[in-house]
Protein backbone atom coordinates (compact mmCIF):
# COMPACT_ATOMS: atom_id res chain seq x y z
CA UNK A 1 0.00 0.00 0.00
CA UNK A 2 1.04 3.63 -0.40
CA UNK A 3 2.05 5.43 2.78
CA UNK A 4 -1.52 6.63 3.30
CA UNK A 5 -3.97 4.21 4.94
CA UNK A 6 -6.54 5.07 2.28
CA UNK A 7 -6.53 2.89 -0.81
CA UNK A 8 -5.57 5.18 -3.65
CA UNK A 9 -7.29 4.04 -6.81
CA UNK A 10 -6.92 4.96 -10.46
CA UNK A 11 -9.95 4.26 -12.66
CA UNK A 12 -8.98 3.93 -16.32
CA UNK A 13 -11.94 3.79 -18.70
CA UNK A 14 -13.00 5.90 -21.67
CA UNK A 15 -16.69 5.66 -20.76
CA UNK A 16 -17.78 8.37 -18.36
CA UNK A 17 -20.87 6.54 -17.06
CA UNK A 18 -18.76 3.44 -16.33
CA UNK A 19 -16.26 5.55 -14.39
CA UNK A 20 -19.12 7.06 -12.39
CA UNK A 21 -20.34 3.59 -11.45
CA UNK A 22 -16.89 2.44 -10.32
CA UNK A 23 -16.46 5.66 -8.38
CA UNK A 24 -19.71 4.98 -6.54
CA UNK A 25 -18.73 1.38 -5.83
CA UNK A 26 -15.32 2.32 -4.44
CA UNK A 27 -16.42 5.45 -2.64
CA UNK A 28 -18.52 3.21 -0.40
CA UNK A 29 -15.30 1.54 0.70
CA UNK A 30 -13.67 4.87 1.48
CA UNK A 31 -11.16 4.64 -1.36
CA UNK A 32 -9.52 7.75 -2.78
CA UNK A 33 -10.28 7.92 -6.49
CA UNK A 34 -8.74 9.45 -9.59
CA UNK A 35 -10.19 8.94 -13.07
CA UNK A 36 -8.59 9.03 -16.51
CA UNK A 37 -10.02 8.22 -19.92
CA UNK A 38 -7.24 6.30 -21.68
CA UNK A 39 -4.18 4.14 -21.12
CA UNK A 40 -1.64 6.85 -21.88
CA UNK A 41 -3.15 9.14 -19.26
CA UNK A 42 -2.92 6.28 -16.79
CA UNK A 43 0.78 5.86 -17.51
CA UNK A 44 1.28 9.62 -17.29
CA UNK A 45 -0.25 9.61 -13.82
CA UNK A 46 2.57 7.39 -12.60
CA UNK A 47 5.23 9.17 -14.67
CA UNK A 48 4.35 12.45 -12.95
CA UNK A 49 4.98 10.88 -9.55
CA UNK A 50 1.50 9.89 -8.45
CA UNK A 51 1.21 6.66 -6.52
CA UNK A 52 -1.74 4.29 -6.55
CA UNK A 53 -2.48 1.05 -4.75
CA UNK A 54 -5.12 -0.11 -7.20
CA UNK A 55 -5.86 0.37 -10.90
CA UNK A 56 -9.13 -0.57 -12.58
CA UNK A 57 -8.16 -0.94 -16.22
CA UNK A 58 -10.51 -1.05 -19.20
CA UNK A 59 -9.23 -2.64 -22.40
CA UNK A 60 -10.47 -0.74 -25.41
CA UNK A 61 -9.54 2.91 -25.08
CA UNK A 62 -8.18 5.53 -27.45
CA UNK A 63 -4.46 6.41 -27.69
CA UNK A 64 -3.29 3.44 -25.59
CA UNK A 65 -5.36 0.37 -24.76
CA UNK A 66 -5.50 -1.35 -21.39
CA UNK A 67 -3.24 -4.27 -22.24
CA UNK A 68 -0.49 -1.96 -23.46
CA UNK A 69 -0.95 0.35 -20.48
CA UNK A 70 -0.69 -2.61 -18.11
CA UNK A 71 2.46 -3.83 -19.81
CA UNK A 72 3.96 -0.35 -19.70
CA UNK A 73 3.20 0.09 -16.00
CA UNK A 74 4.79 -3.25 -15.14
CA UNK A 75 7.77 -2.32 -17.27
CA UNK A 76 8.10 0.82 -15.15
CA UNK A 77 8.11 -1.37 -12.04
CA UNK A 78 4.74 -0.16 -10.82
CA UNK A 79 3.58 -2.54 -8.07
CA UNK A 80 -0.07 -1.40 -7.89
CA UNK A 81 -2.72 -4.11 -8.09
CA UNK A 82 -4.25 -3.99 -11.57
CA UNK A 83 -7.76 -5.35 -12.18
CA UNK A 84 -8.60 -5.62 -15.86
CA UNK A 85 -12.30 -4.98 -16.53
CA UNK A 86 -13.61 -5.46 -20.05
CA UNK A 87 -16.39 -6.95 -22.19
CA UNK A 88 -13.74 -8.82 -24.19
CA UNK A 89 -13.47 -12.28 -22.61
CA UNK A 90 -10.75 -13.22 -25.10
CA UNK A 91 -8.37 -10.63 -23.69
CA UNK A 92 -7.93 -12.44 -20.38
CA UNK A 93 -4.69 -14.13 -21.39
CA UNK A 94 -3.26 -10.94 -22.87
CA UNK A 95 -3.99 -9.01 -19.68
CA UNK A 96 -2.40 -11.60 -17.42
CA UNK A 97 0.63 -11.84 -19.72
CA UNK A 98 0.92 -8.06 -19.48
CA UNK A 99 0.93 -8.25 -15.70
CA UNK A 100 -2.65 -7.76 -14.54
CA UNK A 101 -3.51 -9.27 -11.17
CA UNK A 102 -7.15 -9.97 -11.78
CA UNK A 103 -9.65 -10.00 -14.62
CA UNK A 104 -13.36 -9.19 -14.54
CA UNK A 105 -15.94 -9.13 -17.30
CA UNK A 106 -18.25 -6.16 -17.66
CA UNK A 107 -20.73 -5.42 -16.30
CA UNK A 108 -18.86 -5.55 -13.01
CA UNK A 109 -20.64 -7.30 -10.20
CA UNK A 110 -20.26 -5.33 -7.00
CA UNK A 111 -19.86 -8.47 -4.89
CA UNK A 112 -17.24 -9.97 -7.22
CA UNK A 113 -15.24 -6.75 -7.08
CA UNK A 114 -15.51 -6.64 -3.29
CA UNK A 115 -14.25 -10.24 -3.08
CA UNK A 116 -11.18 -9.34 -5.11
CA UNK A 117 -10.52 -6.27 -2.98
CA UNK A 118 -10.75 -8.41 0.14
CA UNK A 119 -8.29 -10.87 -1.36
CA UNK A 120 -5.95 -7.93 -1.97
CA UNK A 121 -6.39 -6.95 1.71
CA UNK A 122 -7.87 -3.61 0.70
CA UNK A 123 -11.01 -4.25 2.72
CA UNK A 124 -11.34 -5.28 6.35
CA UNK B 1 -51.08 15.63 -5.93
CA UNK B 2 -51.89 11.91 -6.03
CA UNK B 3 -48.53 10.55 -4.90
CA UNK B 4 -49.81 6.99 -4.63
CA UNK B 5 -50.90 7.02 -8.24
CA UNK B 6 -47.62 8.59 -9.36
CA UNK B 7 -45.68 5.92 -7.50
CA UNK B 8 -47.83 3.25 -9.08
CA UNK B 9 -47.16 4.69 -12.54
CA UNK B 10 -43.42 4.84 -11.87
CA UNK B 11 -43.36 1.25 -10.63
CA UNK B 12 -45.39 0.09 -13.62
CA UNK B 13 -43.10 1.89 -16.08
CA UNK B 14 -40.05 0.46 -14.36
CA UNK B 15 -41.47 -3.06 -14.53
CA UNK B 16 -42.29 -2.66 -18.21
CA UNK B 17 -38.71 -1.62 -18.95
CA UNK B 18 -37.53 -4.97 -17.61
CA UNK B 19 -40.41 -7.04 -18.98
CA UNK B 20 -39.91 -5.66 -22.48
CA UNK B 21 -36.16 -6.26 -22.34
CA UNK B 22 -35.05 -2.65 -22.44
CA UNK B 23 -33.15 -3.10 -19.17
CA UNK B 24 -31.39 -6.05 -17.57
CA UNK B 25 -29.94 -7.08 -14.21
CA UNK B 26 -27.19 -4.46 -14.38
CA UNK B 27 -29.78 -1.73 -13.80
CA UNK B 28 -30.62 -3.39 -10.47
CA UNK B 29 -26.96 -2.98 -9.48
CA UNK B 30 -27.16 0.73 -10.17
CA UNK B 31 -30.28 0.95 -8.02
CA UNK B 32 -28.53 -0.99 -5.25
CA UNK B 33 -25.66 1.49 -5.32
CA UNK B 34 -27.97 4.47 -4.86
CA UNK B 35 -28.28 5.63 -1.27
CA UNK B 36 -29.30 8.62 0.81
CA UNK B 37 -25.93 10.27 0.24
CA UNK B 38 -26.40 9.99 -3.54
CA UNK B 39 -30.18 9.90 -4.02
CA UNK B 40 -30.00 10.71 -7.74
CA UNK B 41 -27.14 8.39 -8.62
CA UNK B 42 -29.09 6.25 -11.10
CA UNK B 43 -30.49 9.25 -12.94
CA UNK B 44 -27.03 10.81 -12.96
CA UNK B 45 -25.44 7.73 -14.53
CA UNK B 46 -28.24 7.41 -17.08
CA UNK B 47 -27.87 11.09 -17.99
CA UNK B 48 -24.13 10.60 -18.50
CA UNK B 49 -24.85 7.55 -20.64
CA UNK B 50 -27.26 9.37 -22.97
CA UNK B 51 -24.96 12.34 -23.30
CA UNK B 52 -21.96 10.20 -24.21
CA UNK B 53 -23.86 7.75 -26.37
CA UNK B 54 -25.34 10.61 -28.40
CA UNK B 55 -21.79 11.77 -29.14
CA UNK B 56 -20.73 8.26 -30.17
CA UNK B 57 -23.76 7.88 -32.39
CA UNK B 58 -22.98 11.20 -34.10
CA UNK B 59 -19.48 9.85 -34.83
CA UNK B 60 -20.99 6.67 -36.27
CA UNK B 61 -23.40 8.71 -38.38
CA UNK B 62 -20.48 10.69 -39.82
CA UNK B 63 -18.48 7.55 -40.47
CA UNK B 64 -21.44 5.92 -42.26
CA UNK B 65 -21.90 9.05 -44.40
CA UNK B 66 -18.42 8.78 -45.85
CA UNK B 67 -18.11 7.34 -49.34
CA UNK B 68 -15.38 4.95 -48.29
CA UNK B 69 -16.52 3.03 -45.23
CA UNK B 70 -13.94 2.36 -42.56
CA UNK B 71 -15.32 -0.78 -40.94
CA UNK B 72 -12.55 -0.86 -38.34
CA UNK B 73 -13.41 2.63 -37.17
CA UNK B 74 -17.13 1.81 -37.16
CA UNK B 75 -16.40 -1.28 -35.09
CA UNK B 76 -14.35 0.71 -32.59
CA UNK B 77 -17.12 3.26 -32.13
CA UNK B 78 -19.73 0.56 -31.74
CA UNK B 79 -17.56 -1.34 -29.28
CA UNK B 80 -17.46 1.80 -27.14
CA UNK B 81 -21.22 2.21 -27.39
CA UNK B 82 -21.78 -1.43 -26.50
CA UNK B 83 -19.56 -1.13 -23.45
CA UNK B 84 -21.49 1.89 -22.33
CA UNK B 85 -24.82 0.09 -22.83
CA UNK B 86 -23.50 -2.85 -20.82
CA UNK B 87 -22.62 -0.63 -17.89
CA UNK B 88 -26.14 0.71 -17.44
CA UNK B 89 -28.00 -2.46 -18.39
CA UNK B 90 -29.41 -1.21 -21.70
CA UNK B 91 -30.06 -4.73 -22.93
CA UNK B 92 -31.83 -4.25 -26.26
CA UNK B 93 -29.35 -1.59 -27.31
CA UNK B 94 -26.48 -3.86 -26.37
CA UNK B 95 -27.88 -6.68 -28.48
CA UNK B 96 -28.24 -4.43 -31.50
CA UNK B 97 -24.69 -3.13 -31.03
CA UNK B 98 -23.48 -6.73 -31.20
CA UNK B 99 -25.35 -7.26 -34.46
CA UNK B 100 -23.88 -4.06 -35.90
CA UNK B 101 -20.37 -5.27 -35.05
CA UNK B 102 -21.07 -8.57 -36.80
CA UNK B 103 -22.08 -6.60 -39.90
CA UNK B 104 -18.78 -4.68 -39.63
CA UNK B 105 -16.84 -7.92 -39.49
CA UNK B 106 -18.69 -9.13 -42.60
CA UNK B 107 -18.18 -5.67 -44.21
CA UNK B 108 -21.92 -5.68 -44.78
CA UNK B 109 -22.66 -1.97 -45.15
CA UNK B 110 -26.38 -2.41 -45.73
CA UNK B 111 -26.60 -4.49 -42.58
CA UNK B 112 -24.71 -1.78 -40.70
CA UNK B 113 -27.04 0.92 -41.97
CA UNK B 114 -30.19 -1.02 -41.06
CA UNK B 115 -28.79 -1.94 -37.69
CA UNK B 116 -27.79 1.61 -36.93
CA UNK B 117 -31.28 2.87 -37.75
CA UNK B 118 -32.61 0.37 -35.25
CA UNK B 119 -30.03 1.48 -32.69
CA UNK B 120 -31.14 5.08 -33.11
CA UNK B 121 -34.79 4.09 -32.62
CA UNK B 122 -34.04 1.96 -29.56
CA UNK B 123 -31.86 4.71 -28.11
CA UNK B 124 -34.62 7.27 -28.55
CA UNK B 125 -37.31 5.02 -27.07
CA UNK B 126 -35.17 4.11 -24.07
CA UNK B 127 -34.31 7.74 -23.49
CA UNK B 128 -37.98 8.76 -23.55
CA UNK B 129 -39.03 5.96 -21.24
CA UNK B 130 -36.28 6.61 -18.71
CA UNK B 131 -36.88 10.37 -18.78
CA UNK B 132 -40.56 9.69 -18.06
CA UNK B 133 -39.62 7.28 -15.30
CA UNK B 134 -37.30 9.72 -13.56
CA UNK B 135 -39.82 12.52 -13.94
CA UNK B 136 -42.44 10.36 -12.22
CA UNK B 137 -39.96 9.54 -9.47
CA UNK B 138 -39.24 13.21 -8.90
CA UNK B 139 -42.92 13.99 -8.69
CA UNK B 140 -43.76 11.01 -6.50
CA UNK B 141 -40.77 10.94 -4.18
CA UNK B 142 -38.79 7.77 -3.32
CA UNK B 143 -40.57 4.47 -4.02
CA UNK B 144 -39.86 0.88 -3.05
CA UNK B 145 -38.25 -1.07 -5.88
CA UNK B 146 -40.66 -3.44 -7.62
CA UNK B 147 -40.05 -7.13 -7.21
CA UNK B 148 -37.63 -8.54 -9.73
CA UNK B 149 -39.25 -10.37 -12.62
CA UNK B 150 -38.87 -14.13 -12.42
CA UNK B 151 -36.40 -15.63 -14.91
Amino acid sequence: MTSSQVVKTLIVDDDVSTRRIYRMMLFRFGFEITEVGDGKSAVDQFLTGNEYDLVLMDKDMPIMDGVEATRTLRGMGIPAKIIAITTDANSRGAFFDAGADEFLLKPVNFTALADILKAFNFLN
Amino acid sequence: MDYVNLRRQAASLRKSLFDQGYLDEQFYQLEDLQDDASPNFVEEVVTLFFRDSARLMANIDQALDKCVKDFNKLDVYMQQLKGSCTSIGASRLKTECTFFRECCRDENIEGCMRSFQKIKREHSVLRQKLESYFQLLRQAGPIECATRPSK
